[in-house]
């Protein structure tokens, strides 16, 4: 039965009796209370007229409220504060009523209801933080303050001025020494505990407890109950047989009555319980679950793991340094969160800015820095364990950790599982793992059913045959039967598996089954007592692990490297707008590395906690004002991580994060400003030629990083767009040294060797006048020299070893077609072979060194350099929108497919490359067998004429006119076959009648056609075609073609002369 | 059990934290009533003379309050078994055991002790 509301009450509403005792849930007058309180609270308000006057009052109030609730000690003061704020209830009444009650019950009730009634059931946490939560903790529980010397200063004073005041409450004197109290016990109270919020404290510790309703009502239901059994024994005629005060049921209590008659008896002129308050029946069947309380195991012992619940250590892990019982609290040492700043400007006395977000991180205590900044260290010997502390300003420290004494109700002890990383910064360095028993033991308490397997190998951890291994034979339940590597002992041995830890040795592959690295395989390369470093197979770092965490297993996984939207090296944007790079996926957190230039923080940030992925492409400028993009190489010129140098993998504001393999920590991040770096290969005054080489190497590098990591190969669109840009800007000082021929302005078709670039001005030191002369950078027909900036990226990779096996099979063709050098041949066959298969190239050093030493001097060489196309096309628009775009874009794709394993989108274009080798039987006149491996030349062609250099010799195809300049065989000739290996069989004389030779296709040289002459297309579309040139525009042809007598406008340089 | 014991046991003075709940009987009092008048259901465990016996045998560590007015006849008394102990207030459930020593000298005594279930 319930009682509705108290014995006051007229109508009883009869529930159906029970043969047996009942028990009866009666709602105490706990709510109603608190509105009553709210009231005071706001008047309290309206009345603060000083400090202390409001202390005192506040004592007062306590007391006078407690006694208007308490009824029983409800002096004239109580009741008629309660009528002044209105507090007309029937509880109000029924204190008046009570009174006269008790007054023949006895007083003993009154007593107890001035102790209970206005207690504080503080934690000295919560007055640390003003945190919601430190409510609901301390109504969880019966969270009394105790009275450590620590407590809030009001509950105790307020309860003894109470005790004392009751009588003589008005008296002043009462309340100069309640304030004398309150002023000596904070005093005392800042000094030992609260240390850096003592300006928080100090406000708040002034707040009268009963402020609190909430906090007020714990423990009502248990005054309630004994208050009844205290009632039972003075009044004997009560007829109930037990009252149940649940800890986690609020405002009720249960009654075991045989009536509701004496339920209600019982309660009568009860103060906490309302007259009308509702009795109910508890159905039988629900009765013993009432009662069934399952004891919560406290086990709480030193060194233990637990973890703060409060305050500015909330979540923090501390380790139990002792636990006093009696008084309900413990001391943990935690890792300090001080703000030495802010902790010296309080003890000078100045007003420290309050910076209520601010949670300085944990961080040892250094005396040294203490003392540097002026804080006095006392060192003090403890009394009861001997050992000295340091003490600032009432904290103690000890090795550089806080000792703080804390409620036992402020901590979780629950399920803690420390993570290594936590385990690790407790401890001291030269701290064995071995001998923090029980910290292993906390880990040993989350074992997973079946933790260990027949076969484990498994070291004896504690008793008298610690550091004995042996291997599992049996396991049942608790117990571990090992059979030991010693032979001498018994067979197997018995143990209970908290006394065993597995092991490893260097050498075994295992897994990570639990823990923050849970998934993550590798091997053990080292072992540390319970602690195994392995070498982990994915990101080929080392971890640090527990031996019991892990087992054996010869399964490689990746582990984890994305959780949500983000993975592994994603630069992502953090909740407080930092950015940084995650380096490593941990099961429900990533670490990320800040972007934070000079010195590396590392953060862990759970998924919530990341707002975005930063995903645009930004670039910034270097220390010398080169645009750095991201793959972009740069070195590390100044900070702490000078000298390191990579390829940039992100760029935010300003930062760049690059990657530099040798760089062990942070998955090999490091992060810096742009302004400390350097292009590799930039130079002081923005040179562009090794920007383009950067971008070359850093793709080998980050193709062979990408590689490791499998992710897969970084995107190329946008550097290849770039590099395409880079060949109008960049690139150019590839041409410095080389020859080239001067197309447009007063020194038109002059040669030259380009001896220095400025801007878009090039000095040119002409071979023929043997003077250097200044033209414009686009007056400068573009020779194969110009092309290698931006063929260079291509052939580092394309030389790369991975490019290899796909190679080989081509080697025949290319190998004697590049050796020999042979200007016309080889060049003429290399266009199509730089566009389509520029992977295949030979890789560079043979392209750098070979170039300009083998061609340079050639004079057939330098002109007719395909490349010089895209610049030279009346069209630039078109010419660029297609050729760079297609022929770049499409080179990559097969490296990048190379990279992963899939050579198949590659091998399909071998044949059809291999027409152009100058492998004649491949290529007959009139196949086109080039065009699908020039498709920038496509559109070129056709639109407009193309120009070029001279490309006699380029493009060799038989029945051509050519001049042999070979010794001995000088004159024409006409070619009747090319070979394989570039160079020609030539047959001598004008009509090709005389005999045959093989001629290196150097030393051949295309006769150039004349109006009217029969001629054959040696390049672009139109190659293998025969026509006749009807007209000559300068350096363009008009040529009809045969076979479908169009005309085309064409590139002199392509056309030769055809053998009458 | 107690034929000339207290008729009663003492009743808390207080209701908060230092209260502290006998670990055999699970009778409630505050330390210092168990110091004046050690335990009334186990004289046995010497808590009036000894300050550590209170220490050890006792517990603030316990969840809920049960007044027992009339333990004979109170159906929760004996479903707690508490049945048999004098009335006063007690606990539903203490967190710990009680110590070994303190368990031999139950058994010395021929009182016979359960340890509290754990969950």
């Amino acid at each position: 039965m319930m009682l509705p509301r108290s014995s006051y009450g007229p109508k009883h509403r009869a529930g159906p009796l029970h043969p047996t005792a009942r028990i009866v849930p009666t709602r105490i007058a706990g709510g109603d209370e608190e509105e009553a309180y709210d009231l005071e609270d706001e008047e309290e308000e309206e009345d603060d007229e000083d400090d202390y006057e409001a202390e005192a009052r506040g004592g007062g109030k306590a007391s006078r409220s407690s006694s208007s609730r308490g009824g029983g000690g409800g002096g004239g003061g109580g009741r008629k504060r309660s009528r002044e704020d209105n507090f007309i209830d029937d509880s109000a009444i029924e204190d008046d009523e009570e009174d006269d009650d008790d007054d023949d019950g006895g007083g003993r009730p009154k007593k107890k209801g001035g102790g209970g009634g206005v207690r504080g059931f503080f934690d000295e946490e919560a007055q640390v933080d003003e945190d919601e939560e430190e409510e609901d903790d301390g109504e969880g529980e019966d969270d009394f303050i105790n009275d450590a010397g620590a407590d809030l200063p009001d509950e105790d004073v307020v309860r003894g001025s109470r005790h004392r005041s009751m009588p003589m409450r008005d008296e002043e004197e009462d309340i100069d020494e309640i304030e004398r109290q309150v002023r000596e016990r904070y005093a005392r109270s800042t000094h030992i505990e609260y240390g850096e919020e003592a300006a928080e404290v100090e406000q708040q510790a002034l707040l009268p407890s009963v402020k609190d309703p909430k906090l007020w009502m714990i423990g009502h239901e248990r005054e309630t109950a004994i208050c009844l059994m205290q009632k039972f024994i003075d009044r004997s005629d009560l007829q109930i047989k037990s009252v149940v005060a649940l800890d986690h049921l609020k405002n009720y209590i249960y009654v075991e009555a045989e009536k509701e008659a004496h339920v209600k008896e019982a309660c009568k002129g009860l103060r906490n319980i309302y007259a009308s308050a509702k009795i109910t029946l508890v159905p039988i069947k629900e009765m013993a679950d009432v009662l069934s309380v399952e004891s919560k195991s406290v086990d709480l012992s030193r060194d233990a793991w637990v973890r703060m619940k409060l305050g500015i250590y909330k979540g923090d892990l501390a380790k139990v340094v002792d636990v006093d019982n009696v008084r309900q609290r413990v001391t943990v040492k935690l890792i300090p969160r001080i703000d030495l700043q802010a902790l010296a400007s309080k003890l000078e006395g100045r007003e420290a800015v309050k910076k209520k977000a601010f949670v300085p991180p944990p961080r040892f205590f250094n005396i040294d820095e203490a003392r540097e900044m002026h804080i006095r260290v006392e060192r003090r010997r403890d009394k009861d364990s001997g050992e000295y502390f340091e003490m600032i300003d009432g904290l103690m420290f000890k090795d550089g950790f806080l000792y703080k004494t804390v409620s036992i109700k402020s901590i979780s002890t629950q399920n803690i599982q420390p993570s290594f990383d936590e385990l690790e910064k407790f401890r001291k360095p030269g701290d064995d793992m071995n001998g923090d028993m029980s910290s292993l033991s906390t880990l040993f308490a989350n074992r997973k059913k079946g933790h260990f397997m027949k076969g484990d190998a498994v070291i004896v951890i504690k008793g008298d045959l610690k550091n004995l291994e042996g291997w599992v034979e049996k396991v049942e339940d608790e117990t571990v039967h090992i059979r030991p590597k010693i032979s001498d002992l018994p067979k197997t041995l018995a143990f209970n598996e908290k006394e065993l830890c597995k092991y490893f040795k260097p050498g075994d592959h295992v897994k990570v089954v639990s823990g923050v690295q849970e998934g993550a395989t590798g091997m053990v390369v080292k072992v540390e007592g319970h602690v195994l470093i392995i070498l982990s197979d994915t990101t080929k770092e080392h971890i640090r692990v527990f031996a019991d965490h892990v087992v054996e297993s010869s399964e490689i996984t990746t582990g984890i490297t994305r959780i949500g939207d983000y993975e592994l090296h994603d630069l992502v944007l953090l909740d407080n707008l930092s950015f940084g790079v995650i380096i490593r996926v941990e099961t429900e957190a990533f670490q990320v590395l800040k972007g934070v230039p000079d010195r590396p923080e590392v953060v862990l940030v759970k998924l919530r906690e990341i707002k975005s992925k930063i995903d645009r492409r930004t670039s910034a400028k270097d220390r010398s004002n080169n645009m750095i993009s991201s793959k972009d190489v740069v070195r590390v010129v100044e900070g702490a991580c000078k000298g390191k140098q990579g390829p940039v993998e992100h760029i935010h504001k300003g930062i760049l994060f690059i990657y530099d393999r040798h760089h062990l920590e942070h998955a090999g991040f490091i992060c810096a400003k742009a302004q400390s770096c350097l292009l590799v290969g930039g130079s002081a005054g923005g040179r562009r030629y090794g920007y383009v080489r950067s971008k070359a190497w850093c793709f080998e590098i980050s193709s062979k990083y990408f590689a490791i990591t499998g992710k897969a190969a970084p995107k190329r669109t946008s550097y290849e767009l770039f590099g395409g840009g880079g060949r109008g800007g960049r690139g150019h000082d590839a041409l410095v040294g080389k020859c080239i021929k001067i197309k447009s302005g007063p020194y038109k078709g002059y040669r030259g060797r380009v001896k220095e670039v400025t801007g878009v001005l090039v000095r040119v030191e002409l071979d023929s006048l043997m003077k250097i002369v200044t033209v414009k950078r686009d007056d400068i027909a573009d020779t194969p020299t110009v092309a290698t900036p931006f063929r260079e990226p291509r052939y580092p990779l394309g030389g790369e070893t991975p490019m290899h096996p796909s190679r080989t099979p081509l080697h025949p063709y290319q190998t004697p077609m590049r050796d020999p050098g042979a200007t016309p041949i080889h060049d003429g066959m290399r266009t199509p072979m730089r566009r389509g298969w520029a992977p295949m190239s030979p890789p560079r050093d043979n392209w750098e060194e070979g170039n300009p030493a083998t061609w340079g001097s050639s004079p057939a060489y330098q002109p007719g350099t395909p490349p010089a196309r895209p610049y030279e096309a009346p069209t630039p628009g078109s010419g660029w929108a297609n050729t760079p775009g297609v022929s770049y874009n499409d080179a990559p794709t097969p490296r990048e497919s190379n990279y992963g394993n899939a050579p198949s989108p590659y091998v399909p274009s071998t044949p059809v490359g291999q027409p152009m080798t100058p492998n004649s039987a491949s290529y007959l006149p009139g196949t086109p067998g080039g065009q699908p491996m020039t498709p920038g030349n496509v559109g070129m062609d056709i639109m407009s004429p193309i120009i070029g250099g001279e490309g006699e010799g380029n493009w060799l195809l038989p029945d051509v006119l050519v001049n042999v300049l070979r010794a001995g065989d000088d004159g024409p000739g006409v070619v009747r076959e090319v070979l394989a290996d570039g160079s020609c069989r030539v047959a001598l004389g004008s009509s090709g009648n005389g005999e045959i030779v093989t001629v290196l296709p150097t030393e051949l040289e295309v006769i150039r056609p004349k109006k009217s002459d029969k001629i054959k297309i040696m390049n672009g579309n139109f190659r293998g075609y025969s026509g006749k040139l009807i007209g000559i525009d300068g350096s363009d042809g008009i040529v009809k073609l045969d076979d479908t007598y169009e005309v085309k406008i064409l590139d002199m340089v392509i056309l030769a002369k055809l053998a009458s | 059990m107690m034929d000339d014991g207290p008729k009663y046991a003492q009743i808390p003075t207080s209701f908060g934290h230092e209260l502290r709940a006998c670990l055999r009987c699970r009778l409630v009092k505050t330390y210092d009533q168990f110091m004046e008048q050690g335990c009334e259901n186990c004289p046995f465990l010497d808590m009036e003379r000894d300050h550590d016996n209170v220490v050890n045998c006792t517990t603030p560590n316990f969840t809920g309050i049960i007044s027992v007015m009339d333990p004979g006849r109170s159906w929760a008394a004996r479903w707690l078994r508490i049945g048999k102990f004098i009335p006063g207030c007690y606990t539903l459930a203490v967190a710990e055991e009680l110590p070994e020593e303190y368990q031999s000298v139950c058994q010395d005594n021929n009182v016979q002790y359960f340890p509290p279930k754990r969950v």
